[in-house]
Protein backbone atom coordinates (compact mmCIF):
# COMPACT_ATOMS: atom_id res chain seq x y z
CA UNK A 1 0.00 0.00 0.00
CA UNK A 2 1.60 3.21 -0.34
CA UNK A 3 2.31 5.58 2.29
CA UNK A 4 0.04 9.12 2.24
CA UNK A 5 1.94 11.56 1.22
CA UNK A 6 1.81 14.81 3.48
CA UNK A 7 3.06 18.56 3.26
CA UNK A 8 2.92 21.68 5.45
CA UNK A 9 1.36 24.75 4.91
CA UNK A 10 1.98 27.92 6.87
CA UNK A 11 -1.07 29.76 7.75
CA UNK A 12 -1.76 32.91 5.99
CA UNK A 13 -0.79 34.95 8.73
CA UNK A 14 2.37 33.28 9.14
CA UNK A 15 2.37 32.58 12.75
CA UNK A 16 1.22 28.32 12.35
CA UNK A 17 2.45 25.42 10.38
CA UNK A 18 0.61 22.10 10.03
CA UNK A 19 1.25 18.73 8.57
CA UNK A 20 -1.72 17.82 5.99
CA UNK A 21 -2.44 15.28 4.12
CA UNK A 22 -1.78 16.19 0.28
CA UNK A 23 -5.14 15.43 -1.41
CA UNK A 24 -7.08 17.64 -2.90
CA UNK A 25 -9.62 16.84 -0.52
CA UNK A 26 -7.68 18.24 2.73
CA UNK A 27 -5.62 20.60 1.06
CA UNK A 28 -8.71 22.95 -0.62
CA UNK A 29 -10.13 24.07 2.13
CA UNK A 30 -6.84 25.34 3.26
CA UNK A 31 -5.59 26.83 -0.12
CA UNK A 32 -8.45 28.69 -0.65
CA UNK A 33 -8.31 30.59 2.55
CA UNK A 34 -4.31 31.61 1.91
CA UNK A 35 -2.06 28.66 3.43
CA UNK A 36 0.27 28.07 1.32
CA UNK A 37 2.93 25.33 1.12
CA UNK A 38 6.65 25.70 3.40
CA UNK A 39 9.88 23.69 3.27
CA UNK A 40 9.37 20.37 5.48
CA UNK A 41 10.87 20.99 8.95
CA UNK A 42 13.99 19.13 8.26
CA UNK A 43 14.51 21.47 5.18
CA UNK A 44 14.12 24.76 6.64
CA UNK A 45 16.55 27.05 7.84
CA UNK A 46 17.37 27.02 11.19
CA UNK A 47 17.36 30.16 12.43
CA UNK A 48 19.34 30.76 15.80
CA UNK A 49 18.67 33.95 17.37
CA UNK A 50 21.14 36.21 19.97
CA UNK A 51 21.57 35.46 23.22
CA UNK A 52 21.46 38.90 24.91
CA UNK A 53 24.85 39.23 26.66
CA UNK A 54 24.73 40.21 30.29
CA UNK B 1 16.64 33.56 -44.05
CA UNK B 2 14.79 30.65 -42.51
CA UNK B 3 11.48 28.72 -42.01
CA UNK B 4 9.43 29.63 -39.61
CA UNK B 5 9.57 25.92 -38.30
CA UNK B 6 12.89 26.02 -37.57
CA UNK B 7 12.20 28.25 -34.42
CA UNK B 8 12.89 26.32 -31.43
CA UNK B 9 11.13 27.71 -27.59
CA UNK B 10 11.89 26.82 -24.26
CA UNK B 11 10.23 28.67 -21.37
CA UNK B 12 10.77 28.19 -17.62
CA UNK B 13 9.36 25.37 -15.95
CA UNK B 14 10.58 26.87 -13.00
CA UNK B 15 9.68 30.02 -11.63
CA UNK B 16 12.29 33.30 -12.03
CA UNK B 17 13.77 34.10 -8.42
CA UNK B 18 11.90 37.74 -9.29
CA UNK B 19 10.51 39.81 -12.25
CA UNK B 20 13.94 40.63 -13.80
CA UNK B 21 16.09 37.78 -13.03
CA UNK B 22 15.74 34.87 -15.83
CA UNK B 23 15.23 31.62 -15.45
CA UNK B 24 18.75 29.78 -15.97
CA UNK B 25 18.79 26.97 -18.15
CA UNK B 26 18.45 24.14 -16.11
CA UNK B 27 14.82 25.36 -14.80
CA UNK B 28 13.88 25.63 -19.01
CA UNK B 29 12.36 22.97 -21.02
CA UNK B 30 11.90 22.93 -24.33
CA UNK B 31 8.10 22.30 -25.91
CA UNK B 32 6.64 22.12 -29.57
CA UNK B 33 4.16 24.90 -30.28
CA UNK B 34 0.98 24.95 -32.51
CA UNK B 35 1.43 28.32 -32.78
CA UNK B 36 3.96 29.18 -35.19
CA UNK B 37 4.51 32.87 -35.05
CA UNK B 38 7.30 33.93 -32.96
CA UNK B 39 6.89 36.38 -29.87
CA UNK B 40 7.33 39.69 -31.45
CA UNK B 41 9.25 42.07 -29.86
CA UNK B 42 7.75 45.89 -30.64
CA UNK B 43 9.43 48.58 -29.49
CA UNK B 44 7.31 51.96 -29.81
CA UNK B 45 8.79 55.35 -30.97
CA UNK B 46 6.24 58.53 -30.35
CA UNK B 47 7.40 62.15 -32.20
CA UNK B 48 6.26 65.63 -31.75
CA UNK B 49 3.71 66.40 -33.50
CA UNK B 50 1.20 67.49 -30.90
CA UNK B 51 3.76 70.05 -29.94
CA UNK B 52 3.26 73.85 -30.47
CA UNK B 53 6.49 76.18 -31.09
CA UNK B 54 8.13 74.38 -34.11
CA UNK B 55 6.06 76.73 -36.95
CA UNK B 56 4.12 73.64 -38.57
CA UNK B 57 2.34 70.93 -37.57
CA UNK B 58 4.65 68.03 -38.39
CA UNK B 59 7.15 65.86 -36.03
CA UNK B 60 10.48 67.06 -36.26
CA UNK B 61 11.98 63.95 -33.99
CA UNK B 62 11.65 60.82 -33.03
CA UNK B 63 11.49 59.82 -29.11
CA UNK B 64 11.75 56.08 -27.57
CA UNK B 65 8.47 55.63 -25.42
CA UNK B 66 8.19 51.59 -24.36
CA UNK B 67 8.14 48.03 -25.50
CA UNK B 68 4.24 47.54 -26.46
CA UNK B 69 4.93 43.53 -26.23
CA UNK B 70 2.11 41.61 -27.51
CA UNK B 71 0.58 38.69 -25.53
CA UNK B 72 1.59 35.41 -27.44
CA UNK B 73 -0.09 32.29 -27.12
CA UNK B 74 1.55 28.83 -26.82
CA UNK B 75 -0.90 26.21 -27.96
CA UNK B 76 -0.65 22.34 -27.32
CA UNK B 77 -2.25 19.65 -26.97
CA UNK B 78 -3.39 18.46 -23.56
CA UNK B 79 -0.32 16.54 -21.16
CA UNK B 80 0.38 16.29 -17.69
CA UNK B 81 3.03 18.26 -18.25
CA UNK B 82 2.17 21.30 -19.90
CA UNK B 83 -1.52 21.51 -17.74
CA UNK B 84 0.89 21.12 -14.26
CA UNK B 85 2.58 24.28 -15.90
CA UNK B 86 -0.62 26.64 -16.78
CA UNK B 87 -2.19 25.60 -13.89
CA UNK B 88 0.54 26.40 -11.66
CA UNK B 89 1.52 29.96 -13.21
CA UNK B 90 -2.00 31.28 -13.73
CA UNK B 91 -3.50 30.24 -10.82
CA UNK B 92 0.07 30.89 -8.10
CA UNK B 93 -1.40 28.66 -5.14
CA UNK B 94 0.90 25.40 -5.58
CA UNK B 95 1.85 22.43 -3.14
CA UNK B 96 4.27 20.16 -4.58
CA UNK B 97 5.01 16.67 -3.21
CA UNK B 98 5.82 12.99 -4.17
CA UNK B 99 8.89 11.75 -5.14
CA UNK B 100 8.50 10.90 -8.99
CA UNK B 101 5.77 10.99 -10.25
CA UNK B 102 5.10 14.60 -8.32
CA UNK B 103 1.39 15.72 -8.04
CA UNK B 104 0.47 19.42 -8.02
CA UNK B 105 -2.41 20.56 -6.09
CA UNK B 106 -3.17 24.39 -7.48
CA UNK B 107 -6.01 26.67 -6.82
CA UNK B 108 -5.98 30.39 -7.18
CA UNK B 109 -4.03 32.14 -5.01
CA UNK B 110 -5.75 35.13 -2.80
CA UNK B 111 -4.23 38.71 -3.20
CA UNK B 112 -4.65 39.09 0.49
CA UNK B 113 -2.29 35.88 1.76
CA UNK B 114 -0.03 35.26 -1.52
CA UNK B 115 3.32 36.00 -0.17
CA UNK B 116 4.14 38.27 -3.99
CA UNK B 117 0.94 40.18 -3.35
CA UNK B 118 -1.20 40.34 -6.57
CA UNK B 119 1.73 39.13 -8.81
CA UNK B 120 1.96 35.27 -10.25
CA UNK B 121 4.96 33.32 -10.78
CA UNK B 122 7.01 35.03 -13.57
CA UNK B 123 8.90 32.65 -15.92
CA UNK B 124 11.07 33.31 -19.00
CA UNK B 125 10.62 32.58 -22.41
CA UNK B 126 13.67 31.60 -25.17
CA UNK B 127 12.75 31.44 -28.66
CA UNK B 128 15.55 30.80 -31.26
CA UNK B 129 16.51 30.20 -34.83
CA UNK B 130 19.53 28.57 -35.81
CA UNK B 131 21.21 29.65 -32.73
CA UNK B 132 25.03 29.76 -32.49
CA UNK B 133 27.39 32.35 -34.48
CA UNK B 134 24.80 33.44 -36.89
CA UNK B 135 21.94 32.76 -35.66
CA UNK B 136 19.06 34.00 -37.07
CA UNK B 137 17.19 34.38 -33.86
CA UNK B 138 18.39 33.95 -30.94
CA UNK B 139 16.80 35.67 -27.05
CA UNK B 140 15.41 35.16 -23.81
CA UNK B 141 12.47 37.01 -22.83
CA UNK B 142 12.59 37.92 -19.39
CA UNK B 143 9.21 38.51 -16.67
CA UNK B 144 6.79 36.72 -18.19
CA UNK B 145 3.57 35.86 -17.01
CA UNK B 146 0.89 33.66 -17.97
CA UNK B 147 -2.46 35.80 -18.70
CA UNK B 148 -4.97 33.05 -19.27
CA UNK B 149 -5.44 29.56 -20.72
CA UNK B 150 -8.33 28.10 -22.72
CA UNK B 151 -9.15 24.12 -21.96
CA UNK B 152 -11.04 22.19 -24.64
CA UNK B 153 -12.06 18.69 -24.96
CA UNK B 154 -14.73 17.77 -27.83
CA UNK B 155 -15.84 14.29 -29.02
CA UNK B 156 -13.47 13.74 -31.45
CA UNK B 157 -10.94 11.79 -32.33
CA UNK B 158 -6.98 12.04 -31.30
CA UNK B 159 -4.19 14.85 -29.62
CA UNK B 160 -6.86 17.43 -30.95
CA UNK B 161 -9.90 16.11 -28.54
CA UNK B 162 -8.31 17.56 -25.67
CA UNK B 163 -6.30 20.92 -25.70
CA UNK B 164 -4.82 23.87 -23.58
CA UNK B 165 -3.88 27.30 -25.08
CA UNK B 166 -2.43 29.88 -22.75
CA UNK B 167 -1.92 33.38 -23.48
CA UNK B 168 1.42 35.05 -22.06
CA UNK B 169 2.38 38.61 -21.14
CA UNK B 170 6.19 39.92 -20.95
CA UNK B 171 7.67 42.99 -19.66
CA UNK B 172 10.13 43.90 -22.60
CA UNK B 173 13.05 42.70 -20.89
CA UNK B 174 15.34 40.66 -22.69
CA UNK B 175 18.93 39.54 -23.81
CA UNK B 176 20.24 38.57 -26.98
CA UNK B 177 21.60 36.11 -27.42
CA UNK B 178 20.34 34.17 -25.00
CA UNK B 179 22.78 32.41 -23.54
CA UNK B 180 20.72 29.27 -22.88
CA UNK B 181 21.42 26.15 -25.16
CA UNK B 182 18.09 24.29 -24.70
CA UNK B 183 17.58 20.94 -24.13
CA UNK B 184 15.75 18.42 -26.27
CA UNK B 185 12.11 18.70 -26.44
CA UNK B 186 10.30 17.45 -23.68
CA UNK B 187 7.99 14.62 -24.61
CA UNK B 188 4.70 15.55 -23.34
CA UNK B 189 2.41 12.60 -21.78
CA UNK B 190 -0.80 13.64 -23.64
CA UNK B 191 -4.28 13.50 -22.81
CA UNK B 192 -7.21 12.65 -25.31
CA UNK B 193 -11.00 12.83 -24.65
CA UNK B 194 -10.83 9.11 -24.81
CA UNK B 195 -8.55 8.91 -21.24
CA UNK B 196 -11.44 11.13 -19.39
CA UNK B 197 -12.54 9.36 -16.31
CA UNK B 198 -14.57 11.72 -14.79
CA UNK B 199 -17.30 14.39 -16.24
CA UNK B 200 -19.53 15.33 -14.22
CA UNK B 201 -21.29 19.08 -14.13
CA UNK B 202 -23.73 19.80 -11.35
CA UNK B 203 -25.03 16.45 -10.45
CA UNK B 204 -24.87 14.53 -13.96
CA UNK B 205 -22.46 11.83 -15.00
CA UNK B 206 -22.19 12.42 -18.45
CA UNK B 207 -19.68 9.80 -18.64
CA UNK B 208 -21.38 6.82 -17.78
CA UNK B 209 -25.19 5.90 -16.62
CA UNK B 210 -28.27 7.27 -18.46
CA UNK B 211 -26.21 10.80 -19.82
CA UNK B 212 -23.28 8.74 -20.38
CA UNK B 213 -24.04 9.33 -24.16
CA UNK B 214 -24.74 13.61 -23.66
CA UNK B 215 -21.82 14.86 -23.95
CA UNK B 216 -20.17 16.91 -26.57
CA UNK B 217 -17.95 19.25 -25.40
CA UNK B 218 -16.81 21.81 -23.02
CA UNK B 219 -14.55 24.91 -22.92
CA UNK B 220 -13.45 26.34 -20.07
CA UNK B 221 -10.88 29.73 -19.61
CA UNK B 222 -9.36 31.21 -16.89
CA UNK B 223 -8.30 34.68 -17.49
CA UNK B 224 -5.94 36.81 -14.90
CA UNK B 225 -6.95 40.27 -16.23
CA UNK B 226 -3.51 41.28 -16.07
CA UNK B 227 -2.75 44.69 -15.14
CA UNK B 228 -0.35 47.49 -17.11
CA UNK B 229 2.81 47.29 -15.66
CA UNK B 230 4.21 50.85 -16.41
CA UNK B 231 4.99 52.52 -13.60
CA UNK B 232 7.47 54.98 -12.33
CA UNK B 233 10.95 52.69 -11.70
CA UNK B 234 9.42 49.94 -14.32
CA UNK B 235 12.52 49.69 -15.95
CA UNK B 236 13.86 50.30 -19.24
CA UNK B 237 15.64 48.12 -22.66
CA UNK B 238 17.26 49.76 -24.80
CA UNK B 239 16.06 53.01 -23.93
CA UNK B 240 12.31 52.26 -24.15
CA UNK B 241 10.46 51.42 -20.93
CA UNK B 242 9.36 48.42 -20.13
CA UNK B 243 6.87 46.75 -18.03
CA UNK B 244 7.87 46.15 -13.94
CA UNK B 245 4.98 44.02 -12.65
CA UNK B 246 1.89 42.03 -13.69
CA UNK B 247 -0.75 42.10 -11.26
CA UNK B 248 -4.31 40.35 -11.38
CA UNK B 249 -7.06 42.57 -11.57
CA UNK B 250 -10.84 40.66 -11.54
CA UNK B 251 -10.11 36.75 -12.38
CA UNK B 252 -12.61 35.94 -14.86
CA UNK B 253 -13.75 31.76 -14.81
CA UNK B 254 -15.47 30.73 -17.42
CA UNK B 255 -16.74 27.25 -18.53
CA UNK B 256 -18.99 26.08 -21.26
CA UNK B 257 -20.12 22.87 -22.45
CA UNK B 258 -22.42 21.39 -24.67
CA UNK B 259 -24.76 18.18 -24.41
CA UNK B 260 -27.20 16.16 -26.33
CA UNK B 261 -30.81 16.64 -25.05
CA UNK B 262 -32.84 13.53 -23.97
CA UNK B 263 -35.78 12.30 -22.09
CA UNK B 264 -35.23 13.92 -18.82
CA UNK B 265 -32.45 16.17 -19.13
CA UNK B 266 -32.11 18.03 -16.02
CA UNK B 267 -30.25 21.21 -16.99
CA UNK B 268 -33.15 23.37 -17.74
CA UNK B 269 -34.51 21.89 -14.29
CA UNK B 270 -31.21 23.11 -12.62
CA UNK B 271 -30.98 25.90 -13.88
CA UNK B 272 -34.92 27.15 -13.36
CA UNK B 273 -34.07 26.17 -9.32
CA UNK B 274 -30.82 27.58 -9.42
CA UNK B 275 -29.46 24.05 -8.26
CA UNK B 276 -25.73 24.08 -7.60
CA UNK B 277 -23.04 21.36 -7.13
CA UNK B 278 -19.47 20.39 -8.05
CA UNK B 279 -17.77 19.80 -11.20
CA UNK B 280 -15.49 17.31 -12.07
CA UNK B 281 -13.28 17.03 -14.76
CA UNK B 282 -10.53 13.98 -15.16
CA UNK B 283 -8.33 12.79 -17.39
CA UNK B 284 -5.66 9.56 -16.50
CA UNK B 285 -3.74 8.14 -19.08
CA UNK B 286 -1.52 5.93 -16.65
CA UNK B 287 -0.50 5.85 -13.17
CA UNK B 288 1.71 8.98 -13.37
CA UNK B 289 0.02 10.96 -15.80
CA UNK B 290 -3.67 12.52 -14.55
CA UNK B 291 -5.52 15.58 -14.62
CA UNK B 292 -8.49 16.73 -12.84
CA UNK B 293 -10.16 20.05 -12.11
CA UNK B 294 -13.12 19.72 -9.25
CA UNK B 295 -15.07 23.17 -9.47
CA UNK B 296 -16.17 23.24 -6.27
CA UNK B 297 -19.60 25.15 -6.98
CA UNK B 298 -21.46 25.26 -10.32
CA UNK B 299 -24.51 26.85 -11.00
CA UNK B 300 -25.89 27.47 -14.73
CA UNK B 301 -27.02 31.46 -16.01
CA UNK B 302 -27.97 30.00 -19.18
CA UNK B 303 -29.16 26.62 -21.09
CA UNK B 304 -29.72 27.21 -24.98
CA UNK B 305 -31.47 24.93 -26.86
CA UNK B 306 -29.34 24.54 -30.36
CA UNK B 307 -27.97 22.35 -32.83
CA UNK B 308 -24.85 20.55 -33.09
CA UNK B 309 -24.22 18.75 -36.66
CA UNK B 310 -27.70 17.91 -36.66
CA UNK B 311 -28.52 16.49 -33.07
CA UNK B 312 -30.61 18.48 -30.89
CA UNK B 313 -28.12 19.93 -28.00
CA UNK B 314 -27.67 22.42 -25.60
CA UNK B 315 -25.46 24.85 -24.91
CA UNK B 316 -25.10 25.33 -21.00
CA UNK B 317 -23.06 28.30 -19.49
CA UNK B 318 -22.06 27.42 -16.03
CA UNK B 319 -21.53 30.13 -13.14
CA UNK B 320 -18.48 29.03 -11.20
CA UNK B 321 -19.75 30.20 -7.33
CA UNK B 322 -16.80 30.98 -4.52
CA UNK B 323 -17.79 28.05 -2.16
CA UNK B 324 -17.14 29.06 1.72
CA UNK B 325 -15.38 25.84 2.52
CA UNK B 326 -13.33 25.01 -0.98
CA UNK B 327 -12.93 27.95 -2.69
CA UNK B 328 -13.60 28.18 -6.32
CA UNK B 329 -11.57 25.47 -8.52
CA UNK B 330 -9.19 22.62 -6.96
CA UNK B 331 -6.65 21.32 -9.99
CA UNK B 332 -4.52 18.23 -9.04
CA UNK B 333 -2.35 16.99 -11.66
CA UNK B 334 0.00 14.17 -11.51
CA UNK B 335 3.05 14.45 -13.94
CA UNK B 336 6.83 12.95 -14.21
CA UNK B 337 7.72 16.99 -14.74
CA UNK B 338 9.39 17.94 -10.83
CA UNK B 339 9.71 21.45 -9.61
CA UNK B 340 7.22 23.03 -12.01
CA UNK B 341 6.45 26.35 -10.59
CA UNK B 342 8.74 26.16 -7.97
Amino acid sequence: MQAVQTCFLESPQGDEIKEVEATAAALSPLLSKGWHQVPAPAQRETVVLAQKED
Amino acid sequence: MANVNELIQGWGFKKQADIVTANVAAGIWRHTNLNTKPWAKVPVNEDDRAEIGKGHEFPTQLFKSHYNMPAFEISKYASSEFLAWAMAFSLGNVVLTGTGPYTYVIVPALGATNPTGLELPYFSFVQQIRPGGSAILDEILIGCAVKGWKLSIKNSPGRASAMCSVECVTTGKYTSPSGITLPAATTPHEFNAGMITALTFNGVDYLTGGSGKQFVSMDCSWDNNLRPGFFPGSGTQDGFQVQGRFEWGDRAFAVQFVVRVQAGSTEYANLINQTTGSATITLSSDANNSFSMVIQKMGFSVVELGNTDGIATLQITGVQLYDATNGLVTVTVITPQNNICQ
